[in-house]
């Protein structure tokens, strides 16, 4: 299909070799052209939409550890009320405590989170931790000082539980900044000691500030208050960081589009894309936070819309895709409340700078780092899993060029909105 | 140390070929009178830049220098330790002008001169001084540190070079009586037979000194001169003949010796600029004590205001000298057509066989033969040398460059020697740490040399990053470092952070002394070494890394001796912090609250004691400091088990013995004395 595509688009070039800037018009108007109406466009949409309500009705209870006999070597977390949370820190706490009194000072039992404990699991298309642990002790010099702030955040994780109050992380590390030193120290230990209790991070009542933000058509309560995403300006609504929150989850959108940036989110929210083409957008403004990602997942298993992802072509944006499907390394452990298999990769992609004839002076020339990371994805098993992947990424890696999603700017500011978008979705242009 | 009878004859060789080579008329001169006429005399007073003259400062550094050099050689000559004692005085301008019998004239037309102030001048600068004179009347009233008027700046002109009386004085072998003016008063009559590792530069000494006095003063040159045993001092007075290139002798007597002294002292009047070359003059002084720690230096410098008057003494720390470098022969790899004619014209040996075999190193008879075979038909083993053609000549020479050689051996040189190189390093800069390592002789071209180098950490009057000091045949290099072979290696090709040394942050200091019989230097000034000799640059890498290596254990050492130290304070520094955080959850749990899982009772008993104060933050605290106390101890016990209890190699010292004659008063115990000195 694509070859045919890319035929099409070699003949437009080669028949209007005429000055740089009428070629540019041209061309950009010759794309123009080819657009059909937008209830042809739409068509193509719904059955996109049909076959994505199928496949997952299919497929109708997802796979889990325990269904591939991994449950033993790899580790999870589950969602839990506070009052287990609770109770689970004051046995881990008496432990101590008990072995305090004996005079052998104490220590955590932690998974690791290292890169070399975590694994791929095809099955499930999403990175999973597995099971090794590490003794975080008090009476070693190079874990002294971990173990004291672990000790920190439990007793303060055991505060906000009692309460049932929520506070976000930034909070958390305020609470007792000369311990903490800095954030990355409380965010890392809170990780942790989501991974030694078994639970989500929201789990424990901490949460990130809010950064990603969702507009179209989607109506949705938040903490009872009734949110309609059409209504909501051009800025759009941010995604509340505690999912808890989040429920009855309506929308008549035929699609998801998921967008890397702003800028092209913001341009999409001013031109009211979803109403010429009802779908709901959704920007966690570069790598995706935590909210984001469950509200994704969210809107994924309850509304069964097909997701199509708008990122830069460049390796850091297939990297930003891999996270919201296979999930973070840092986040494995809650990789199956987090991750949304089966994003189809609309743009920009290394072949369509070619084929929409992105002009010279918007691409950039890949740097080493980028070329390394390039290379490093096509090692990655959630790309090689996808042909059509492989073969744009070694298109990118081959001709070290990428683009941002602005490069379309350059044949005027709606040129994504009304050309490019339009014209991918009626060629069902998508990985 | 080698016997006196031995080291005599190399000596007396080259007090031979000067004489000789002095009536023969070098080549050089040979070369120029074709052209232009000119003595080797005036040919360096009028390129002295090329000795290191270029200018009145410069010109005060290199005196001092090749008089150091020469002191040190000539003390080196007869196993005597150095000890060299150097002043310079300044000497005003109107001392200057009584010296040379010049009255001093006042000026008449004071608008003449360069310095004149104009009226215009003169109300700014009294303006300005009325301003410094109002604020330090401020300053002194509200009792801060006044600063003193910079008066000399306005005395001072541009540019003021003034006169210095260089004076230089070793306990070396000192000159024979006659042949001091020709030693001192000819330029290029020493030229070096054979191959040597040499101080010098170009053997010019202080006879470029003389020339410079010659053309800035015009004053004549002081030698105060005597060898062992000899019951007489020589002195000379003599100035140079620049065209002729022969000593002009005004004064040449022998007056008593009552000191019982030997060496030589060599004053000379010059121009020159201590402001200047003040700090260049003293890193060589420091540096040159850095590597010959078994030399004595005093150094001072005296003039008319108190204040800037310096005395500085290098003492000795050892009394191990390096050998003296014996003479070499040449590799048949590092001679070129006029050599193997010069070579040819003063040889002994009658056949080529003999001349191949004696004249060189590294060719035994039976590869002699080999050669002469190689070499043609009409060549043969008993042909006499000094009837080759020039054909002949250069087939020798071609076949020299092609033909296998083995590698000279480093026998000729005479490197510092580790021990010395670190006594030096140690001595003068009293590092925290320090490492050396001496290469093993390596090649360039045929010629022989050895990289030896010591890397230190921390230390006096050492700048933060790398401090490089580079040695060539055992002397300072202080000028052009940027482009050397060491400071390239040091800053570009060694990765300091895999020794755990910090480039920026520690006190690096860098030593690499090469030697050689050929310094390959770059250059006009023979200042640096280049970087594109990859023989000398890859061993100038080695050997640096190697002393690196030393350094990162002992500075791994060094870090986990302070992490035991710092254990204690880090095990127990978190105490408060998670005895209290403890103690807060145990408070707070709910005995009664509704379980999932029933506590043990071993975990109720904990919390029933928490909310009777039984078991309190205290508690915690106190178990907790209990704990690592036991953990520290465990961890030292290990540490100590580990590593043993002598943590360091122990080092040799040196205790100078005590040189004075005094008188002593002792006291006699059964077993022991006390000399006390009355």
């Amino acid at each position: 299909m694509s070859e045919k595509k890319r035929r099409r688009g070699d003949g437009t070039s080669s028949s209007k070799p005429l000055a740089k800037d009428s070629v540019k018009h041209s061309s950009a108007l010759s794309f123009k052209n080819r657009l059909k109406s937008d209830s042809t466009i739409l068509a193509s949409l719904e059955k996109l939409c049909r076959d994505s309500r199928t496949s997952s009705t299919s497929t109708s209870k997802p796979l889990t550890l325990t269904d591939l006999n991994l449950a033993s070597t790899c580790r999870e977390v589950s969602d839990v009320d506070p009052e287990s949370v609770k109770e689970s820190i004051e046995c881990t706490i008496l432990a101590a405590a008990k072995s305090i009194l004996a005079g052998e000072g104490f220590s955590f039992s932690v998974p690791s989170r290292s890169a070399t404990n975590q694994m791929y699991v095809p099955e499930l298309d999403r990175i999973v931790l597995r099971d090794k642990s590490s003794l975080r002790s008090f009476s070693s010099l190079s874990t002294v000082r971990k173990t004291a702030v672990t000790t920190k955040v439990l007793s303060l994780i055991h505060q906000l539980c009692m309460k049932n109050i929520h506070v976000t992380k930034r909070d958390l590390f305020y609470t007792d900044v000369k311990l903490f030193q800095d954030q990355n120290q409380s965010d890392s230990v809170l990780d942790d000691v989501s991974c030694m209790l078994g639970c989500t991070r929201s789990s424990l009542n901490v949460v990130a500030s809010e950064k990603g933000v969702v507009i179209g058509r989607i109506v949705f309560t938040d903490d009872g208050d009734r949110i309609d995403c059409t209504k909501m300006g051009v800025g759009g609504k941010a995604i509340p960081p505690n999912i808890d929150r989040v429920a009855n989850m309506e929308s008549d959108a035929l699609f998801i589009l998921l967008v890397e940036k702003d800028a092209a989110f913001m341009r999409l929210a001013e031109d009211r894309f979803y109403n010429r083409f009802p779908c709901v957008i959704v920007t966690a403004k570069g790598q995706p936070d935590v909210a984001t990602r469950l509200f994704m997942k969210k809107m994924k298993t309850e509304l069964k819309l097909p997701v199509l992802a708008l990122v830069d072509s460049d390796p850091y944006g297939l990297k930003i895709l891999s996270v919201y499907m296979c999930g973070s390394k840092n986040m494995s452990y809650d990789s199956s409340n987090l991750t949304t298999p089966d994003i189809k990769w609309l743009g920009i992609r290394p072949s369509d700078l070619d084929k929409y004839k992105i002009p010279e002076q918007c691409r950039l020339p890949m740097t080493e780092q980028d070329i390394k990371t390039g290379k490093d994805l096509l090692e990655e098993d959630f790309i090689k899993r996808n042909a059509g992947w492989v073969e744009e990424l070694e298109i990118m890696v081959k001709t070290k060029q990428k683009a941002e999603i602005q490069a379309l700017s350059s044949f005027g500011f709606q040129y994504l909105s009304e050309v490019y978008l339009p014209l991918k979705i009626q060629q069902q242009d998508w990985l | 140390m080698d016997s006196d009878s031995s080291e005599e004859p190399p000596v007396d060789v080259k007090k031979r070929k000067r004489g000789g080579n002095a009536k023969a008329t070098p080549k050089s001169k040979v070369k120029e009178s074709v052209l232009k006429q000119k003595s080797p005399a005036e040919f360096f007073a009028e390129n002295k830049n090329i000795a290191g003259f270029d200018n009145p400062g410069k010109s005060l550094y290199t005196t001092v220098r090749e008089l150091v050099e020469n002191a040190l050689d000539s003390a080196e000559s007869i196993s005597e330790l150095p000890v060299i004692e150097v002043t310079i005085e300044e000497i005003t301008k109107s001392k200057f002008n009584t010296m040379i019998g010049l009255v001093d004239r006042e000026r008449v037309d004071e608008e003449l001169y360069d310095d004149f102030e104009s009226v215009k001048v003169r109300e700014k600068r009294l303006l300005k001084e009325a301003r410094v004179q109002e604020m330090n009347t401020k300053n002194a009233a509200s009792g801060k540190k006044t600063k003193e008027p910079q008066q000399l700046k306005t005395i001072k002109g541009r540019g003021d070079t003034s006169f210095f009386r260089v004076t230089c004085k070793d306990n070396g072998r000192g000159m024979p009586h006659n042949d001091i003016p020709n030693m001192l008063g000819r330029v290029l009559s020493g030229t070096k037979y054979g191959l040597k590792q040499t101080r010098g530069k170009f053997g010019l000494g202080a006879k470029m000194a003389l020339i410079w006095s010659k053309m800035s003063t015009g004053l004549p040159i002081e030698i105060s001169s005597s060898m062992i045993d000899q019951n007489y001092v020589s002195f000379c007075k003599l100035d140079i003949d620049i065209h002729r290139n022969i000593p002009h002798i005004h004064l040449h007597e022998k007056r008593d010796n009552t000191e019982d002294w030997h060496g030589a002292e060599i004053q000379v009047i010059i121009e020159g600029n201590w402001t200047t070359y003040r700090s260049k003059i003293l890193h060589y002084m420091r540096q040159m004590a850095v590597i010959t720690p078994y030399a004595q230096f005093v150094f001072s410098f005296i003039s008319d205001m108190q204040d800037k008057n310096v005395t500085v003494q290098f003492s000795r720390r050892t009394d191990v000298m390096p050998p003296i470098p014996p003479e070499t022969k040449y590799h048949p790899s590092a001679v070129d057509l006029l050599l193997i004619k010069r070579l040819i014209a003063e040889t002994t040996k009658q056949n080529l066989l003999q001349f191949l075999q004696h004249e060189f190193v590294n060719i035994g008879k039976s590869y002699a033969q080999r050669l002469i075979e190689e070499m043609g038909a009409d060549f043969s083993s008993k042909m006499t040398v000094k009837s080759l053609s020039s054909q002949q000549l250069v087939r020798i020479h071609q076949l020299f460059r092609q033909a296998k050689f083995d590698d000279p051996n480093g026998v000729c040189l005479s490197p510092a020697g580790e021990y010395n190189l670190r006594l030096g390093i140690t001595k003068e800069l009293h590092p925290d740490m320090v490492a050396t390592y001496s290469g093993s002789p390596q090649v360039f071209e045929g010629h022989p040399f050895i990289v030896e180098a010591g890397i230190s950490l921390g230390g006096k009057d050492v700048k933060q990053g790398l401090n490089i000091f580079r040695f060539a045949n055992r002397i300072p290099l202080l000028f052009e470092r940027g482009a050397d072979v060491v400071t390239r290696t040091a800053q570009k090709r060694i990765n300091w952070n895999s020794y755990k040394i910090n480039q920026t942050q520690d006190k690096i200091g860098v030593f690499v002394s090469i030697v050689s019989t050929k310094i390959p230097f770059k250059g006009t000034g023979k200042e640096y070494i280049g970087d594109d000799i990859s023989e000398i640059s890859s061993a100038v890498k080695v050997a640096i890394k190697q002393c690196c290596l030393q350094l990162k254990s002992k500075i791994v050492k060094k870090i986990q001796a302070r992490e035991r130290q710092e254990r204690k304070r880090n095990l127990t520094r978190y105490v408060p912090d998670a005895s209290r955080a403890i103690h807060d959850m145990l408070k707070e749990t709910d005995l009664d609250a509704k379980r999932k899982r029933p506590l043990p009772d071993d975990y109720i008993e904990i919390l029933n004691k928490v909310s009777t104060n039984e078991i309190t933050e205290a508690t915690f605290r106190d178990k907790l400091i209990q704990h690592a106390e036991q953990v520290d101890y465990e961890m030292a016990l290990d540490y100590a088990t580990q590593t043993g209890i002598i943590e360091e190699p122990r080092e040799d010292i040196y205790i100078k013995p005590y040189e004075e004659n005094r008188k002593f008063l002792d006291f006699h115990g059964t077993n022991f004395v006390f000399r006390f000195i009355v």
